[in-house]
């Protein structure tokens, strides 16, 4: 039996990630943020899912990569951490898939800056690479 | 069975099997769907099960049977939406299944399968309590428990833990408390009745070694209270080892389902040794228990090292008399039991040489809290146990009303109907009622976590050789049950820590003067919307260069950082990881469980910790954690469009100023606005700065709204620009992300649904250095002789007396300025004075000491100036305040006259600088000299 | 068919208590000796009555007694849940007035068989 795992898709300036499907609570649109100034800059705001209050953070900001275009809104991928639900801000969201572990790679030396530590690997999909996300270290904006 | 029904079972077993190989699937998922399930899920699990008992019925098979029809009963309710997925039900369902699974792997035999733990958690669920517990624990009959089977549910199981626990701790309670006082009989019996309890239930469930252990110590106390023999020390120490023995079966019950492989077995025979022993020693039978008596020959073979008794009898006796606290939990630990009562009793006239206990009252350390220590007895009918988990539910949708009824609040603002106004009012009131008493369920007394101390205390202060007696203040102090779990540790870590390293031992202590008895204080209570705890001790205190020394040494700190540190920050050191300043990691304090840990756990829910420390005179440890009272009064205010709740427990009051107003009430000292509220100088504060939000400067408003605010003891205003209104709302912890900005101390959803932030008042006030931090000092009214940053810079408070001249002084030296009613001038021995402020205030007139014109005598009110030293006070009486300036003095020239300095222009006016010492001692001499008098 | 079980120890109750209601039983329960008169006023007369005899208030024994005293209560079946070191003060009970005893730990076969004594039978 092939050991396969889901993996929540989406991208982000071009690029496609995926993030453990189990790790996933939901996937929804645009959302209204209240601003939270002072925080980390990658903290976009907080959202109010269903009486839960959620933080979202950009992952554009988070990888280092430059802002979305003006008027482009981004997509939530509510993801489950120890600390509760945290929002990741994505520009598209596409499908959920299965990968073959077998076909896991390290991280391509191409990638640079905060993205380095923050992809676990990657996957080959049909000549596209996925770059797997490693969600617990995404959300992690505060050294204890 | 024939042919044709083998081959049917076989059918049915292969078929059946791979309905239930789906099921485990589909059961985690709906349990991950929650609350957005899919029935149609439901449905397919519904009907796997459905058939399986369809067809068991037909086969005979009714273990399977029964099994399944219970299952879907449950997943019947999960479809009809009458039951959630909830982790519980879906385990439960898990675990039918799997026990479905195994029945059908052994078909033959299925029907004497004994499945009764999970007809019986399925049967829970039905019925809708919260079994928690239908772990696999109660259902493997221990390899001892061959005596019989009695199909111990699981919620006996757990009744019979939680009953013994708690008789454990009661037994322990007695214990300490029969230590002091042998003779009281209620107090032995409660013993017996606790062992006797424990040592009933256990021989049900098959728990032989436990059972074995309390009937050894039970048959001990039935002799003492047959009056075989007294009640001593070394009946104690054998009883606390045995309750500690029993205990950890206890927990090995709890986790492995079994009573672990401890040797109790020769803990229970030590026992029935030390019986026979004890009943050797004693040729009389006396019926009453031994009273201790002040005799100065105790010849025996006491088990126990009790060798002082031969002198120290009398003493100790005496010294209890002379010693009676009542009112403070004392539990007096000596290092070499003092034998307060010989155990060889001699005749009947003992009574009167017994010293009377001090109160003979029960001292039980833990008040009798929900969950610990009601014994049955006790009208136990009128208290009922309640799982937490179904308490955290109701406390979620207590907030979720309240979230309900501020929007509810918002219509009822726009809409005229006074029946809905009054109905909305019982609404809030019934609200706020339900929310209170919701709150309270969770509440338990501080005291459920410290009746573990004094035992803890005195084993180890026995074990380190040490003198340590506890005391608790405030035990009565309310938290809320998370937080009590959460605390319950580090406390516990922080106490032996202080008994292992912060008491000196008695010889040291003695040296130093001290008594050789240290003391441990724990105090709780609430303060500011906080729970505080602390932790003092009369020790040895840090040593504060070997901490630092240390600091270095484990690369924690550099030896600048080190050096530049103040003495009140060096105690806190010892919370950064991977510090210990203690010679050899005893086993007392435990290893690896750091300082550091203990921070950690009490920041995780948003406490702090703090260390002082005296040297040679002891240690005081502070934790200060918020009160989860998750409902909050606060005021709304907006900045930048953005809404920020402020906790109504830190606002003063409001002030608005308009137009002119706005413009000139609002000064400048020292680079740093203040707004003059009543007399006092109130810095300020703009929100918009401090959260880095750039000014509006379209917007040229006319308006200027400030919030004063009090941090701790000091006051500020907040600017913002606008206040909404107040409300109630619910508070949520900020997320981890968030935990370092300090301005924030939680969020909320607004009626509207959207987030809002709730400022945190201490941490604005000190982003904003108005908070005495370390950096700039705070502008306050008070009397500080100010330096100015600029040598040359000062702020003057100019004043204008007569027509036209101008005098000015340092505003450092002002008090207040006032102004005074004219009519409530009097005269009083040459002078002129008005009752101020509760006290009689001397006047001194300006323009009659300078020798100035006054201007017209202003009806009404005047202005006055009020200097104060060492508690005395007087009152410049002058014609006009005119302004307070900061300004560099150039072009000064000496004074001509007494009581001036120098003149100066300022803001185009000659301006004399008062020497106000001097002007005052013009007109009297003596208020330099005279002590307080006014 | 009911039962009344009088135990200070809540974990034995419903031990016990499964035990009866595994044999049919309906179950209340009562805390002392005068919690256990209260119920038998208040729920009336049940088919049997275990009780302990160590209990606080109460106990078993003046209980069994100020049963007995009362005439309406003439024909109850009581028995007593004992253990090993009360076996030797069981006189006592049976001279209060106690129609039989069990020792615990005791199981359903061992119950059943001090039912069947006394007349009861257990609806199964």
């Amino acid at each position: 039996m092939i050991a396969s795992r889901q993996l929540c898709t989406f991208l982000l300036d071009g690029h496609l990630f995926g993030v453990d499907a189990q790790t996933v609570q939901e996937v929804i649109r645009y959302q209204e943020m209240t601003r939270v100034p002072k925080a980390p800059a990658a903290v976009s705001g907080l959202i109010n899912l269903r009486g839960q209050i959620v933080t979202a953070i950009d992952l554009r900001t988070r990888l280092g990569m430059k802002p979305r275009e003006n008027g482009k809104r981004p997509m939530n991928v509510v993801v489950r951490s120890d600390d509760g639900a945290v929002s990741l801000l994505v520009d598209q969201i596409g499908d959920v898939i299965a990968v073959d572990v077998e076909n896991f790679e390290a991280p391509p030396d191409t990638l640079q800056g905060p993205s380095r530590e923050l992809v676990q690997g990657a996957y080959k999909l049909n000549g596209r690479l996925l770059l797997l996300l490693n969600c617990a270290e995404a959300v992690q904006l505060v050294t204890e | 069975m024939s042919f044709d029904d083998a081959e049917l079972m076989k059918e049915f077993v292969v078929e059946s099997q791979e309905h239930l190989a789906d099921v485990e699937n589909q059961l985690l998922t709906l349990e991950s769907q929650g609350d957005s399930m899919d029935v149609g899920l439901v449905n397919k699990v519904f009907r796997a099960v459905h058939s399986i008992k369809g067809a068991a019925g037909f086969m005979g098979l009714e273990t399977l049977g029964g099994l399944a029809h219970r299952a879907e009963e449950v997943l019947n309710k999960l479809r009809t939406n009458e039951l959630r997925p909830t982790s519980l039900v879906i385990n439960t369902l898990l675990r039918a299944a799997d026990q479905l699974k195994a029945l059908l792997d052994q078909i033959e035999t299925s029907n004497q399968m004994d499945v009764t733990p999970h007809l019986v958690a399925l049967q829970s669920i039905m019925a809708g309590e919260e079994a928690a517990t239908t772990t696999a624990v109660a259902i493997e009959p221990t390899s001892e428990n061959t005596k019989f089977e009695i199909g111990i549910s699981s919620e006996a199981l757990r009744e019979f833990l939680i009953e013994s626990f708690d008789n454990l701790e009661q037994a322990e309670r007695d214990l300490l408390a029969l230590e002091r006082q042998p003779g009281a009989d209620d107090l032995l019996n409660s013993v017996f009745r606790s062992i006797h309890t424990i040592k009933g239930s256990a021989g049900f469930l098959g728990y032989l070694k436990a059972e074995k252990l309390t009937h050894a110590a039970e048959s001990v106390l039935g002799s003492i209270r047959s009056g075989n023999f007294p009640f001593d020390e070394s009946v104690s120490e054998r009883m606390f080892t045995t309750i500690d023995a029993v205990r950890r079966i206890l927990h090995s019950i709890e986790s492995e389902g079994h009573e672990g492989a401890d040797v109790t077995g020769e803990l229970a025979t030590q026992m029935e040794e030390f019986l026979q022993e004890k009943l050797s020693e004693t040729p009389t039978k006396v019926p009453k228990r031994g009273r201790s008596t002040r005799k100065s020959a105790s010849s025996k073979k006491a088990p126990v090292a009790a060798v002082t008794s031969s002198k120290e009898p009398t003493e100790s006796v005496e010294a209890r008399r002379a010693q009676p606290d009542p009112e403070v939990i004392v539990t007096p630990v000596k290092p070499t039991p003092v034998q307060a009562n010989s155990p060889k009793i001699e005749t009947a006239q003992a009574p009167e040489a017994a010293p009377k206990a001090p109160t003979p009252t029960r001292i039980s350390p833990a008040p009798a809290g929900s969950a610990s220590g009601s014994t049955e007895s006790s009208a136990s009918d009128s208290t009922i146990r309640v799982d937490v988990a179904l308490l955290d539910k109701l406390m979620t949708r207590v907030g979720e009303l309240v979230l309900a009824r501020n929007q509810i609040l918002q219509f009822n603002s726009t809409i005229d109907d006074s029946a809905l106004h009054s109905a909305m009012q019982r609404l809030n009131l019934i609200t706020t009622e339900l929310q209170e008493g919701v709150m309270k369920t969770r509440m338990q007394p501080i005291g459920s976590v410290w009746s573990k101390f004094p035992r803890l205390v005195r084993d180890l202060a026995t074990m380190c050789e040490k003198d340590v007696r506890i005391e608790m203040e405030g035990k009565e102090t309310e938290l809320d049950k998370t937080i009590i779990e959460a605390i319950k540790d580090p406390l516990t870590h922080l106490v032996r820590n202080t008994v292992d390293h912060g008491i000196e031992r008695p010889e040291v202590r003695a040296q130093n003067g001290k008594p050789t008895e240290g003391c441990l204080i724990l105090r709780a209570y609430h303060e500011g919307g906080q729970v505080n705890i602390e932790i003092c001790d009369d020790g040895a205190g840090l040593n504060l260069g070997r901490i630092k020394a240390k600091a270095v040494e484990k690369g924690l700190m550099t030896l600048e950082q080190v050096a530049r540190l103040a003495d009140r920050d060096v105690g806190n050191l010892i919370f950064l990881p991977g510090f210990s300043t203690a010679e050899k990691v005893s086993n007392v304090s435990g290893r690896g469980v750091g300082m550091d840990v203990v921070k950690t756990n009490i920041e995780k829910i948003g406490g702090t910790v703090d260390l002082q420390s005296k040297p040679g005179l002891g240690t005081t440890i502070k934790i200060k954690i918020p009160l989860t009272l998750a409902i909050i009064p606060a005021l709304i205010i907006t900045s930048d469009s953005d809404r920020y709740a402020i906790p109504q427990v830190n606002l003063m009051e409001l002030v608005r100023l308009e137009g002119e107003e706005s413009r000139t009430s609002i000064e400048w000292i020292q680079g740093a606005p203040v707004y003059r509220l009543r007399g006092r100088l109130l810095p300020l504060v703009y929100l918009r700065n401090e959260l880095g939000i750039p000014r509006d400067n379209s917007a040229k408003s006319e308006i200027v709204n400030i919030v004063v605010l009090r941090a701790d003891d000091r006051q500020f205003g907040l600017v913002v620009d606008n206040i909404n209104d107040s409300e109630e709302i619910v508070v949520k912890p900020l997320s981890k992300q968030l935990k370092n900005v300090s301005v924030y101390s939680g969020t909320t959803i607004m009626g509207d649904g959207r987030v809002a932030l709730i400022l945190d008042v201490m941490g604005l006030a000190q982003s904003a250095h108005v908070v005495t931090g370390t950096k700039e000092r705070a502008v306050s009214d008070s009397n500080d002789r100010a330096t100015t940053n600029n040598s040359n810079m000062q702020t003057l408070l100019v004043l204008g007396v007569g027509p036209s001249r101008r005098f000015a002084l340092p505003i450092a030296q002002v008090t207040r300025l006032e102004k005074l009613a004219i009519n409530k001038v009097e005269r009083a021995d040459h002078q002129e004075v008005v009752q101020y402020r509760g006290e009689i205030l001397p006047l001194i007139r300006l323009s009659d000491t300078l020798g100035v014109e006054p201007a017209n005598h202003p009806e009404g009110l005047m202005d006055v100036v009020v200097y104060s030293e060492d508690g005395r006070s007087v009152g410049l009486v002058v014609d006009q305040i005119v302004d307070i300036v900061e300004t560099e003095l150039i072009n000064t020239r000496p004074a001509q006259r007494a009581g001036l300095t120098q003149s100066a222009v300022i803001n185009g006016h000659v301006t004399d600088l008062l020497d106000l010492p001097a002007v005052i001692r013009m007109v009297d001499p003596s208020f330099f000299q005279s002590t307080l008098n006014v | 068919m009911r039962a009344l079980l009088i135990d200070d120890s809540r974990a034995i109750r419903r031990i016990i208590g499964d035990i009866m209601k595994s044999l049919g039983f309906e179950i209340t329960e009562a805390i002392h000796g005068l919690d256990g008169l209260a119920k038998l006023e208040e729920f009336g007369i049940p088919d049997i009555v275990l009780v302990d005899w160590n209990m606080p208030e109460m106990n078993g024994l003046d209980f069994i007694k100020a049963v007995r005293a009362d005439p309406k209560y003439v024909d109850l079946p009581l028995m007593m849940v004992t253990t090993e070191t009360e076996m030797e003060r069981l006189a006592m009970a049976f001279v209060a007035g106690v129609n039989e005893y069990v020792m615990k730990p005791f199981d359903k076969a061992m119950l059943v068989e001090k039912l069947e004594i006394l007349g009861i039978g257990a609806a199964s």
